[in-house]
C-alpha cells in the first residue's frame, strides 16, 4: 500500500466513527444522559431543601461532594499530562491516547467545576469566590487555598481547552474535506482556514510545543494546589508535606486508569486496532504501574511517620483509617490502588486488554475511595474527641445520586465527543504509518 | 595512571587505603561527634546511588542518552561498599542522636545501623547484578534495573528519615524521603552530563552528533528535574510555613534565621533552581558543554551545601576532617570512573 493510500485509509477509518450512530451508542447515550438529568434534579432538590439533605454531621462537613471534586480534578489532570509529557518525550504511543485524554481533561474539569457549587449549598453566591472590586471594598481571602483553587483550576481549564482545540485543528480540516452540508461548514469554521502549508505547520508545531511545555508544570502545580486545600489545615492526616506530590501522582494514576477505561471500548466499537495496538496499551499500563507504586509509597510513608512521630492525634487517625468506621473503604482502596496493580509487573497481564480494563476500573473505584477516606476519616477524627463517635457520617441518596449524575454527565459528554470530533489525532498517526 | 588502575586488585587496594584513612580521621579527635563523616556519607551516598539510579532509569525507558555514559555510571558501584564501611564508623556517634538511650522500636541503635547498612549492601548487590545484565545485554537488565530502583528509593528514604531527620526528633516531614531520592536522581543526571562531556571529548566534537544529542537529552532531564526539585522544595516548606506549628517551623527557623545557615539556605535555592533553570532554558545552552558543566557543578555543590545546612545546626562539623573525607571520596570516585572510561559504549 502506498503512502497516500495509507493516509486515505487512516482518514476513513478514524472519521468513520463520526458517522450515524448505532443502537448501542444511542442506548449508552440515553443511559448516561438519564443519569446526568437525575443528578441535576437531585441538585435542584438540594437547592430547594438546603444542604440538610446531604449527610453532613458535625464535624464532617466536607464529604462526598469534595471527594467528587478532587476525584474529577485528578482525572482531568492526567489527560493533559499524558498528552503533553508524552509529546515532550517523543513517545510514539502517545498518538493512541492523546485525543481521548485531552477530551477527558476538558469534560472532567467541567464536571469537577460543578462540585464546589453543589457543595456551597447556596450555589447562586458562587461569585463570592471571584476577586472583584466591590462597593464595600470586600476582597476574597487570598491566603485561602480555596481561592488558589479558583485561579489554578480556571487557568488549567483554559490551557487544557486551548491545548485540546489547537491539537485538533489539522484534523478538523480533514473532517471539513470529507464532510458535506452543515457539518462541512461547522468544521470549516472550526479549522480556522487550515490548509496544511509548510508555514502553517511550522507555526503550529511551535505553538503546540509551547502549550505542551506550559501545560506540564501547570498540571503539577494545579493538583498541588488542590492538595493544599487539605494540607494547609492543621487536621491530622491532612497537614502533611507529602500531599502535593502524592496528589499529583494519584491524579496521573486515576487519569491513566480512566484513559484506559475510555479507550478500550472505543477501540473495539470503532475497530481502531490498526492505530491503537496492544503495544500501546502495554506502554500505558507501565505508567499505571509506576504511579501505583508512587501512591503506595505515599501510603506507607504516611502511616510510618504517623507512628514514628508519636503524635497521639496522628497515630489515632491512621489507626482509625485502617480499623475505624470506614475501614472497608480503606482496605478496598489499598487492594485496588496498591495490590491489584502489582500484577501488571507481569508482561502477559499488561498485554491482556480485558484484564487491563478490569484493573483500570478497579483503580477508578480505588482512587475515588482514597479521596473519600482521606477527607472523611480525617474530619471524623479531628481535635474534638467528644465528637468522634457521636455522629457517624453516611452519604445520603442525594449525594450518591449526584455522584452518579456526575459520572453520567462525564460519559455523556465523552460519547458526544466521539461522534462529533475526530477521536484520534489523524495527522500524528499519519506520521507513524 | 590508567594502566596502574587496570592492574588486578589495584582498585581493591585503593579502597582499603581510603577506608583506613577515613577510619583514622573518624577516630581522631578532629572528627568531633561524627558530623563530618555523616555529611560525607550522605553526599557521596546521594551521588553514587544517584549515578546508578540514573543509568537504571535510562535503561528502563530505553533512553538513547544513557548508552553513552552507562559504563561510567555503573563503574561507581564499588564505592557503595566503602559507604557501608563509613556507616559502621558512625556507630560510636549514634549516641549523639537526640533519641539515643530512649526506648523505641524504630529508633534503636542496632536496628538503626542495621537497616541502613542492609540497604547499602543491598544497593551494592543489586547494582552489581544490574551491571552484569547490562554487560551481557541480556533481557533481564530491565528487571534488574527496576530491582535496583526499588532498593535505591528505600535506601535514600531511610538515609533521609534516619540519618538526617531523626537528628531533630520529633520533627518530621513526610516528603523528606521523596525529596532525597529525587535529589539523588538529579545528582545522577548532573554527573551523567559531566561524564558525557568528558567521555566524548572536551571541548566536544561538534561533528559528533551522537555526543551532542546525548548531552542535550541529559540537559533536558536536568532542566525538568530543576523544576521538579523546586516544586518539591516549595511543597515541603510552604506546608510547614503555612501550618506555623512551633515544633514544625523550628526546623526551618534554625536554618533561616541564623548566619551563616541563612545565607547558605538561600544559596541552595540558587544553586539547585535559580541557576539551572534559566541557564538551561534555551535549546542552544542545553548542548553547550561549558554551560552544562557549570550547571552540573552547581547542582552537585547545591546538594552538598543543602546537606550541610541540614546537618550543621544539629551536629558539630570539623572543616579539616570534612575536607579529608570529601576529597578522599572524590579521588576514589574519579579513579573508578577513569578506570572504566573510554570502553565501548553500552547500548541503552
Amino acid at each position: 500500500m502506498t503512502d497516500p493510500e495509507k493516509y486515505a485509509r487512516a482518514d476513513e477509518d478514524i472519521l468513520k466513527a463520526m458517522e450515524k450512530p448505532g443502537r448501542a451508542y444511542l442506548l449508552g447515550l440515553g443511559v448516561t444522559a438519564s443519569l446526568a438529568v437525575g443528578g441535576g434534579l437531585l441538585w435542584a432538590y438540594q437547592i430547594r431543601n438546603g444542604l440538610g439533605v446531604a449527610g453532613y454531621t458535625h464535624p464532617v462537613n466536607w464529604a462526598v461532594y469534595i471527594t467528587n471534586f478532587v476525584f474529577w480534578v485528578g482525572i482531568a489532570h492526567s489527560g493533559t499530562l499524558i498528552s503533553a509529557v508524552l509529546y515532550l518525550f517523543h513517545a510514539r504511543y502517545r498518538t493512541s491516547f492523546n485525543r481521548p485524554a485531552e477530551a477527558m481533561t476538558v469534560f472532567a474539569l467541567m464536571v469537577a467545576g460543578l462540585f464546589p457549587l453543589i457543595h456551597l449549598g447556596r450555589s447562586w453566591v458562587f461569585y463570592y469566590l471571584i476577586p472583584y472590586p466591590t462597593e464595600r471594598q470586600l476582597w476574597v481571602n487570598f491566603r485561602s487555598p480555596l481561592i488558589w483553587d479558583v485561579f489554578a483550576v480556571g487557568t488549567y481549564f483554559t490551557v487544557s481547552a486551548v491545548f485540546f482545540y489547537v491539537g485538533m485543528i489539522p484534523d478538523l480540516a480533514i473532517a471539513r474535506r470529507r464532510r458535506e452540508g452543515i457539518r462541512k461548514t461547522i468544521y470549516a469554521v472550526l479549522s480556522l482556514g487550515w490548509r496544511g502549508t509548510g508555514r502553517q505547520w511550522r507555526h503550529y508545531n511551535m505553538l503546540y510545543l509551547f502549550l505542551a511545555s506550559f501545560a506540564t508544570p501547570l498540571v503539577a502545580s494545579v493538583h498541588s494546589v488542590v492538595s493544599w486545600d487539605f494540607a494547609m489545615s492543621l487536621l491530622p492526616g491532612w497537614h502533611t508535606t507529602i500531599f502535593a506530590p502524592y496528589f499529583v501522582a494519584g491524579a496521573i494514576f486515576s487519569g491513566t486508569a480512566m484513559v484506559i477505561t475510555l479507550v478500550v471500548p472505543m477501540r473495539k466499537t470503532f475497530n481502531l486496532y490498526r492505530y491503537i495496538t496492544d503495544d500501546h496499551f502495554e506502554s500505558i499500563a507501565k505508567i499505571l504501574l509506576l504511579t501505583s507504586l508512587i501512591v503506595s509509597y505515599a501510603y506507607v510513608i504516611e502511616f510510618g511517620l504517623a507512628w514514628y512521630s508519636g503524635n497521639i492525634f496522628e497515630t489515632e487517625l491512621f489507626r482509625y483509617r485502617a480499623l475505624g468506621h470506614y475501614k472497608v473503604f480503606f482496605w478496598i482502596m489499598v487492594a485496588c490502588n496498591s495490590i491489584i496493580p502489582l500484577t501488571l509487573f507481569a508482561m502477559r497481564l499488561r498485554r491482556n486488554i480485558p484484564y487491563l480494563l478490569i484493573v483500570s476500573l478497579l483503580v477508578n473505584v480505588g482512587m475515588w475511595l482514597e479521596r473519600f477516606v482521606i477527607i472523611v476519616s480525617s474530619l471524623s477524627r479531628d481535635y474534638d474527641p467528644y465528637a468522634w463517635n457521636a455522629l457517624i457520617y453516611r452519604p445520603t441518596y442525594v449525594e450518591v445520586g449526584i455522584t452518579l449524575g456526575a459520572f453520567g454527565m462525564f460519559f455523556m459528554l465523552y460519547l458526544l465527543f466521539v461522534k462529533t470530533l475526530p477521536l484520534l489525532s489523524i495527522s500524528e498517526i499519519k506520521e507513524h504509518l | 595512571m590508567k594502566a596502574l588502575l587496570e592492574k588486578k586488585g589495584s582498585l581493591a587496594v585503593l579502597l582499603v587505603i581510603a577506608a583506613a584513612l577515613l577510619a583514622f580521621v573518624a577516630m581522631s579527635p578532629l572528627a568531633g561527634r561524627g558530623g563530618s563523616l555523616l555529611l560525607a556519607l550522605l553526599f557521596w551516598g546521594t551521588v553514587v546511588e544517584g549515578c546508578i539510579a540514573a543509568a537504571a532509569a535510562g535503561t528502563m525507558v530505553n533512553a538513547r542518552w544513557v548508552g553513552s555514559v552507562k559504563r561510567e555510571l555503573l563503574s561507581v558501584r564499588p564505592l557503595l561498599l566503602l559507604l557501608a564501611f563509613l556507616l559502621l564508623l558512625l556507630i560510636p556517634f549514634v549516641d549523639s542522636y537526640p533519641w539515643a538511650g530512649g526506648p523505641g522500636l524504630w529508633l534503636r541503635k542496632d536496628f538503626f545501623i542495621g537497616r541502613n547498612l542492609a540497604f547499602l549492601l543491598l544497593a551494592y548487590v543489586t547494582a552489581g547484578r544490574f551491571a552484569a545484565a547490562v554487560e551481557a545485554n541480556g533481557e533481564t537488565k530491565t528487571v534488574r534495573a527496576a530491582t535496583y530502583l526499588f532498593v535505591f528509593v528505600t535506601s535514600q528514604t531511610l538515609a533521609a528519615f534516619d540519618l538526617v531527620m531523626s537528628l531533630e526528633y520529633p520533627w518530621y516531614s513526610t516528603l523528606f524521603g521523596g525529596f532525597f531520592f529525587i535529589e539523588a536522581l538529579y545528582a545522577g543526571f548532573a554527573v551523567s552530563a559531566i561524564l558525557c562531556i568528558l567521555v566524548h571529548g572536551r571541548p566536544p566534537r561538534t561533528d559528533d552528533p551522537d555526543a551532542r544529542s546525548s548531552l542535550s537529552d541529559i540537559s533536558v532531564l536536568m532542566f525538568g528535574f530543576s523544576l521538579l526539585w523546586a516544586g518539591l522544595f516549595f511543597a515541603q516548606y510552604l506546608t510547614i510555613w503555612y501550618g506555623n506549628i512551633p515544633e514544625e517551623v523550628s526546623f526551618i527557623a534554625k536554618r533561616t534565621s541564623v548566619s551563616p545557615f541563612r545565607e547558605l539556605a538561600v544559596s541552595v535555592l540558587f544553586l539547585l533552581f535559580f541557576l539551572p533553570f534559566p541557564a538551561l532554558l534555551s535549546t542552544r545552552a542545553k548542548s553547550n558543554p561549558y554551560v552544562v558543566t557549570a550547571v552540573s557543578l552547581s547542582i552537585l555543590s547545591g546538594i552538598l551545601v543543602e546537606r550541610y545546612v541540614f546537618l550543621a545546626p544539629a551536629v558539630r562539623l570539623n572543616p579539616g576532617a570534612l575536607a579529608v573525607d570529601l576529597i578522599c571520596l572524590l579521588f576514589l570516585f574519579v579513579c573508578v570512573v577513569y578506570k572504566e572510561s573510554g570502553g565501548t559504549p553500552l547500548d541503552a
